[in-house]
C-alpha cells in the first residue's frame, strides 16, 4: 500500500515541524547570552547545551505569576498581575513605598498647595516632569507623552479598561515640555492614587494611532520594546515566559539585576513545587494552607496590605430583600454568631485578623472601633428583641410566617467554601440558616444585566474580598445612583442599599483633598458601616508573596508593589 | 472515493453552521466577559456601560453572531455613545476567514492567540500519542500472547492502577518525587515546570527535558486503557479459523502475529484513535495546567474563565473541523486495512 508511507511521512513531519515551531518561536537570544556559569555544586544539572563561547555571570530572577497578563498596555487591562508588572517595565509618574507614601518617578516632587501643584480650589494640579526622564529607547520623556495617554484614554475608537479617571478631566494642557496642567470640574480627592498608572510613548504609538485610527492592535500592546521602567521589554511567549532585561537609561540608577524572567504557572500546587525546587525566585497568591510548607522549604513569606478585606455583603432592597436583613438588630446578630477570629486562627492559620472596616490598615480606619466579639447568646438575645423566634420547633427562627434561612453565596475558590461551612454550621446555633451556594468567578461578579446572583439580589449574603482605590480610601459600592435597574444595569451597589446619609458622606469625601479632613469624614462613614452592620469584615486579605533566599534588598508596597526592584539583587 | 470524500466535506459545511450557532448561544449563557475584566474588582459602572457599546456586546445575540459569521464591515457602529452610527465596522467575520479578536488580549487576532499554542499542544500530544501506541502495543500484544501468565497478571495489576489514578494526582505526585524530592536528596532530577531554563535559553534538549513528566504523565493513563483495548481484541483475533488455518499452513509466527492478527485487531484501535486525534488539538487541560505547559488546553481553560467568546468559538470550531477530516480519515484508513469495505 501506497497510503502508508504516506501517513507515516505526514504524522513525521507534523512531530518535526512541531518540534521546530516550539523551540523557534519567538526569536529567542543565544544561549551564551543569558546562560551563569554551570555550578559545580548542583547535584545533578539537566542537560545544557554546551554554549558556544564563555558566558558572562548574569544575575537572572526568576518570578512566578499564576496568571499570565492578558496585554501590557497599561490602559487595557485590569489584571493584578498585569498591574504589579508595570512596575518592572513602564513608569508611574509616581510610585508608592513600603508604607504606602507617595514619591516621584515622573514628577521633581509630589503636587501640594504648598509647593503651587494643588491650585487654592483644588480643582487643578500641576505637574513638573523632571529633565533627566528618558524612554528606554533613549527619547526623552515630555508633558507630550501625558497628553498623548489621556487622549489615548478618552478616545471612543480606543476600548481601553477603564477611562477613570481621566473622564472626569476637564481640560488637560501642556505649557511646556515639562510641566502638565490638569483642570476637573470639582475638587477630586484621589488624584494621587488614580492619575498616570503607566505611560505611552507617544512617538511609538502616535504612528500607528494616526495610520489605524486606534491603538487597540498596536504590536506595542503586547511586545513594548519601549518603556521607561528600570527594566526593559525583551519577549513574551503566550502561556510560557516573558522576560526584562535591565534598562540602561533608567534615571534612578541602573538595576542590579541583570534580567527579570516571568514564568507563567496557573496551578497552585504547581507553583508551591516550583518554589520549593528552587525554580523560582518569587512567587504570590498563594493559599494561606500553602505558607506553612513553604515557609519549611526556607521561603521567607512577606504579608502585604493592599487593601483588600474579605467581607459580607447583604441584599438591603427594602422590597426585594429578606424582611430579617432589613433589622440592624438581625445583622449585629449575625455579626456576633460568626465566630470570625476562630477563623481567622484555624482556617488561615493566625496569618491575618478579623476585618473591622474596608479601610483597615489605612490612615482612614476609626481606630476606635473594634471588631464584633463572637457573643452568641447576645446574638439570640438580639433575634428575639426582633421578633425572629422559632415558633414551629424545627430549628429555625422565623417570624410572620418567614422562615429565618439565608442564601449565602460566593465564589468557588476552596477556602470562601470552607467558610462557608464554617458560618453555616455557626449560624444554625442561633437559629439561622443558611443555604450556600458557589459560582465560577465571572459568573458570579456578573452585572445586573447579564443576570449575576449578587447584582440580581438573589443571593441573601454575598462574600468577597474588595478594595478601595488604594490607597485612597475612595469606593462608589455604597453609592444609591450605583443600584442596579433595568434602566442602568451596570450599577455596582449590589446590596441595593440606599443611606441617603452615607451616600452625602461618600460624595463629600471625593472632594476632600485636605488629608485631615478627609479622614474625619472616613471615620464617620466607617463608624456607620460598622454600627449598622452594612458590611460584615470576614477577614483582612493581604497579598502574600514567597521570596527565596537569594532575593535580596526585597521591599514590597501594596499599592506598587515593585517600586523599588531596580534595588533587588541576587546572592551569589 | 474522491467523490466520497467530496460528499461528506460538502455535508459538513451545514454541519458546521448548526455547531457553531449552538456554541455561540450556549457561550453566552457561561459568564460576563466585562464582570472583573481579569481584575479582582467589579468593573466600574461607566467602563462597563463604555466597553459594553465599543465591544458590540450591546447587540443582540442574533446581531452578535451574524457579525462573527459574515463580519460587520457593511454597517456602521456608535463607538462614542452619541446615538449616531458613524464609524465603520472592520470585522470581516469566520466566513471570510476572520475569526476576530481577543477579548482578553485585546486587538490580538484569534488565529494568532490560537496559533501561539497550537504547535506545543502538538509537540506534546503527538510525541505522548506515539508513546502511548508503542508502549500500548508492546503491552496488549504480550498480554494476549501469554495470557494468565505471571508477567500477565503483574501488567494487568499495574495497568489497573494506573488507570484508575486521578491525572493530576498523578502529576502532582511525580513532579513532587522526581523534580523536588530528587532534588533535596542530591539525585539526578527533572524539571518541575515549564519549556526550559531561563538560564540554558530554549533549546531542543531543554524542551525534551522538560517534556519528559508531562509526556509520562499523559501517557500512563491511555497506556492502560489501550493496553487492555489491544489484549482484548488481539485474543479475539487469535482465536479465530484464519489464524488457525495460518497456524496449520505452518507460517512463521511474528508473520501470523504481526501480518494476520495484528491487521485485523487493529480495526477497532484505529476507530478508537481516529476519534482521539482531533481532540489532541484542544490540548491536556489539566496536564498543561500542572507542568505550566503552554498548550491549547490552558488557552482554553484560560479564556473560557473569561468569557472570551472568539478566542473559545476559534478553538471550538477548530476542534469540530478536526473531528470531521479525521473522521473521514479514519474511514479512509477503514478501507485500507480491510479490503472488504468500499464507499460509494
Amino acid at each position: 500500500m501506497k497510503t502508508k508511507p504516506f501517513l507515516r511521512s505526514i504524522a513525521f513531519l507534523i512531530v518535526i515541524f512541531s518540534l521546530a515551531i516550539a523551540a523557534c518561536k519567538p526569536a529567542t537570544p543565544p544561549p551564551t547570552e543569558v546562560a551563569p556559569p554551570v555550578e559545580e555544586t548542583e547535584p545533578v544539572a539537566p542537560p545544557v547545551e554546551e554554549p558556544t563561547q564563555a558566558p558572562e555571570a548574569r544575575k537572572v530572577a526568576t518570578f512566578i505569576w499564576t496568571q499570565e497578563f492578558d496585554t501590557l498596555n497599561p490602559l487595557y487591562t485590569n489584571m493584578w498581575f498585569s498591574s504589579i508588572t508595570q512596575q518592572i517595565w513602564n513608569c508611574w509618574a509616581w510610585d508608592f513605598d513600603d508604607q504606602n507614601a507617595p514619591h516621584p518617578v515622573l514628577v521633581t516632587e509630589m503636587p501640594s498647595k504648598e509647593n503651587g501643584g494643588i491650585s487654592e480650589d483644588d480643582k487643578t494640579i500641576t505637574l513638573t516632569l523632571r529633565d533627566d526622564i528618558v524612554w528606554s529607547d533613549g527619547e526623552p520623556i515630555t508633558s507630550a507623552d501625558f497628553k498623548f495617554t489621556y487622549e489615548m484614554v478618552i478616545d471612543p475608537k480606543n476600548t481601553v479598561a477603564s477611562a477613570y479617571p481621566y473622564d472626569l478631566i476637564a481640560s488637560l494642557e501642556t505649557p511646556d515640555e515639562r510641566t502638565v496642567v490638569i483642570s476637573f470640574n470639582e475638587p477630586f480627592a484621589p488624584w494621587a492614587a488614580s492619575l498616570w498608572h503607566g505611560l505611552l510613548p507617544e512617538h511609538v504609538l502616535r504612528p500607528v494611532y494616526e495610520a489605524e485610527g486606534t491603538i487597540d492592535n498596536a504590536e506595542w500592546n503586547r511586545a513594548p520594546t519601549v518603556g521607561c521602567g528600570p527594566f526593559t521589554f525583551v519577549e513574551w511567549e503566550s502561556g510560557s515566559f516573558a522576560r526584562f532585561v535591565a534598562n540602561e537609561n533608567y534615571w534612578l540608577g541602573k538595576p542590579k539585576l541583570d534580567e527579570i524572567f516571568i514564568r507563567f504557572v496557573p496551578d497552585d500546587a504547581s507553583q508551591i513545587a516550583a518554589l520549593k525546587a528552587g525554580d523560582g525566585d518569587l512567587g504570590t497568591f498563594f493559599a494561606y494552607s500553602d505558607v506553612p510548607d513553604l515557609e519549611a522549604a526556607g521561603i521567607q513569606i512577606i504579608k502585604v496590605f493592599s487593601g483588600y478585606n474579605e467581607g459580607w455583603f447583604f441584599y438591603l432592597d427594602p422590597e426585594k430583600g429578606h424582611p430579617a436583613l432589613q433589622d440592624v438588630r438581625v445583622r449585629q446578630a449575625i455579626a456576633m454568631a460568626f465566630d470570625r477570629f476562630s477563623l481567622a486562627e484555624d482556617l488561615l492559620l493566625g496569618l491575618t485578623q478579623p476585618a473591622v472596616t474596608l479601610w483597615d490598615n489605612t490612615p482612614y480606619a476609626d481606630p476606635t472601633l473594634e471588631a464584633w466579639p463572637y457573643d452568641p447568646e447576645r446574638a439570640k438575645q438580639l433575634l428575639d428583641e426582633a421578633g425572629w423566634i422559632d415558633t414551629n420547633g424545627d430549628g429555625i427562627r422565623d417570624k410572620d410566617g418567614v422562615e429565618l434561612v439565608l442564601t449565602y453565596g460566593t465564589t468557588t475558590r476552596e477556602v470562601r467554601q470552607d467558610t462557608q461551612a464554617v458560618a453555616q454550621q455557626q449560624l444554625l446555633e442561633v437559629g439561622i440558616q443558611l443555604e450556600l451556594v458557589n459560582f465560577d468567578p465571572d459568573l458570579f461578579f456578573s452585572s445586573y444585566g447579564e443576570g449575576g446572583p449578587a447584582a440580581k439580589g438573589e443571593l441573601d449574603i454575598f462574600e468577597y474580598s474588595t478594595t478601595t482605590e488604594f490607597p485612597d480610601p475612595n469606593m462608589a459600592d455604597f453609592l444609591c445612583s450605583e443600584i442596579p435597574t433595568d434602566d442602568a444595569p451596570e450599577g455596582v451597589n449590589w446590596e441595593s442599599l440606599c443611606d441617603e446619609e452615607l451616600d452625602a458622606l461618600f460624595r463629600l469625601q471625593a472632594t476632600q483633598v485636605d488629608f485631615a479632613t478627609r479622614q474625619q469624614t472616613f471615620y464617620q462613614i466607617s463608624r456607620m458601616i460598622f454600627e449598622k452592620v452594612y458590611w460584615l469584615g470576614v477577614w483582612q486579605d493581604p497579598d502574600l508573596f514567597g521570596i527565596s533566599g537569594s532575593l535580596l534588598n526585597v521591599k514590597l508596597s501594596g499599592a506598587t508593589p515593585f517600586f523599588n526592584i531596580f534595588e533587588w539583587d541576587l546572592a551569589e | 472515493m474522491t467523490r466520497y470524500i467530496i460528499r461528506r466535506l460538502l455535508q459538513a459545511i451545514p454541519l458546521l453552521l448548526i455547531i457553531s450557532l449552538i456554541l455561540f448561544l450556549l457561550m453566552q449563557t457561561m459568564g460576563d466577559p466585562l464582570a472583573t475584566m481579569g481584575g479582582r474588582t467589579v468593573t466600574r459602572s461607566e467602563d462597563r456601560k463604555r466597553l459594553t457599546r465599543q465591544l458590540g456586546l450591546d447587540k443582540p445575540l442574533i446581531v452578535q453572531y451574524l457579525y462573527w459569521l459574515v463580519g460587520n464591515d457593511w454597517t456602521k457602529l456608535d463607538l462614542d455613545g452619541d446615538g449616531i452610527l458613524e464609524t465603520r465596522g472592520t470585522r470581516r467575520g469566520v466566513l471570510r476567514g476572520d475569526f476576530g479578536t481577543s477579548l482578553v488580549n485585546r486587538g490580538v487576532p484569534v488565529t494568532q492567540v490560537i496559533w501561539s499554542r497550537l504547535p506545543n499542544t502538538l509537540l506534546l500530544m503527538l510525541t505522548a500519542e506515539a508513546f502511548i501506541l508503542i508502549l500500548a502495543l508492546i503491552i496488549g500484544i504480550y498480554s494476549a500472547l501469554r495470557q494468565y501468565s505471571f508477567l500477565d497478571n503483574i501488567v494487568t495489576t499495574i495497568t489497573f492502577f494506573f488507570y484508575s489514578m486521578p491525572v493530576f494526582f498523578f502529576g502532582l505526585g511525580v513532579m513532587y518525587i522526581f523534580a523536588v524530592n530528587f532534588k533535596k536528596w542530591g539525585l539526578p532530577y527533572l524539571p518541575t515546570v515549564g519549556m526550559f531554563e531561563p538560564e540554558a535559553g530554549k533549546s531542543t534538549s531543554q524542551i525534551i527535558w522538560h517534556m519528559v513528566l508531562p509526556v509520562a504523565t499523559l501517557s500512563f493513563g491511555f497506556i492502560a486503557g489501550y493496553s487492555r483495548y489491544i489484549r482484548s481484541t488481539m485474543l479475539e483475533v487469535m482465536g479465530q479459523d484464519y489464524v488457525r488455518t495460518a497456524k496449520a499452513k505452518g507460517l512463521p509466527r511474528p508473520q501470523i502475529i504481526y501480518i494476520h492478527a495484528l491487521k485485523n485487531a487493529a480495526l477497532p484501535i484505529v476507530t478508537i484513535v481516529g476519534l482521539d486525534l482531533p481532540f489532541l488539538l484542544g490540548g491536556a487541560i489539566v496536564t498543561e495546567r500542572i507542568f505550566a505547559w503552554p498548550g491549547m488546553g490552558r488557552l482554553f481553560l484560560d479564556h473560557v474563565s473569561r468569557s472570551d467568546t472568539p478566542v473559545v468559538m476559534g478553538i471550538l470550531m477548530m476542534i469540530a473541523i478536526a473531528v470531521i477530516v479525521f473522521q473521514i480519515i479514519t474511514d479512509v484508513t477503514y478501507a485500507w486495512l480491510d479490503p472488504r469495505i468500499r464507499y460509494k
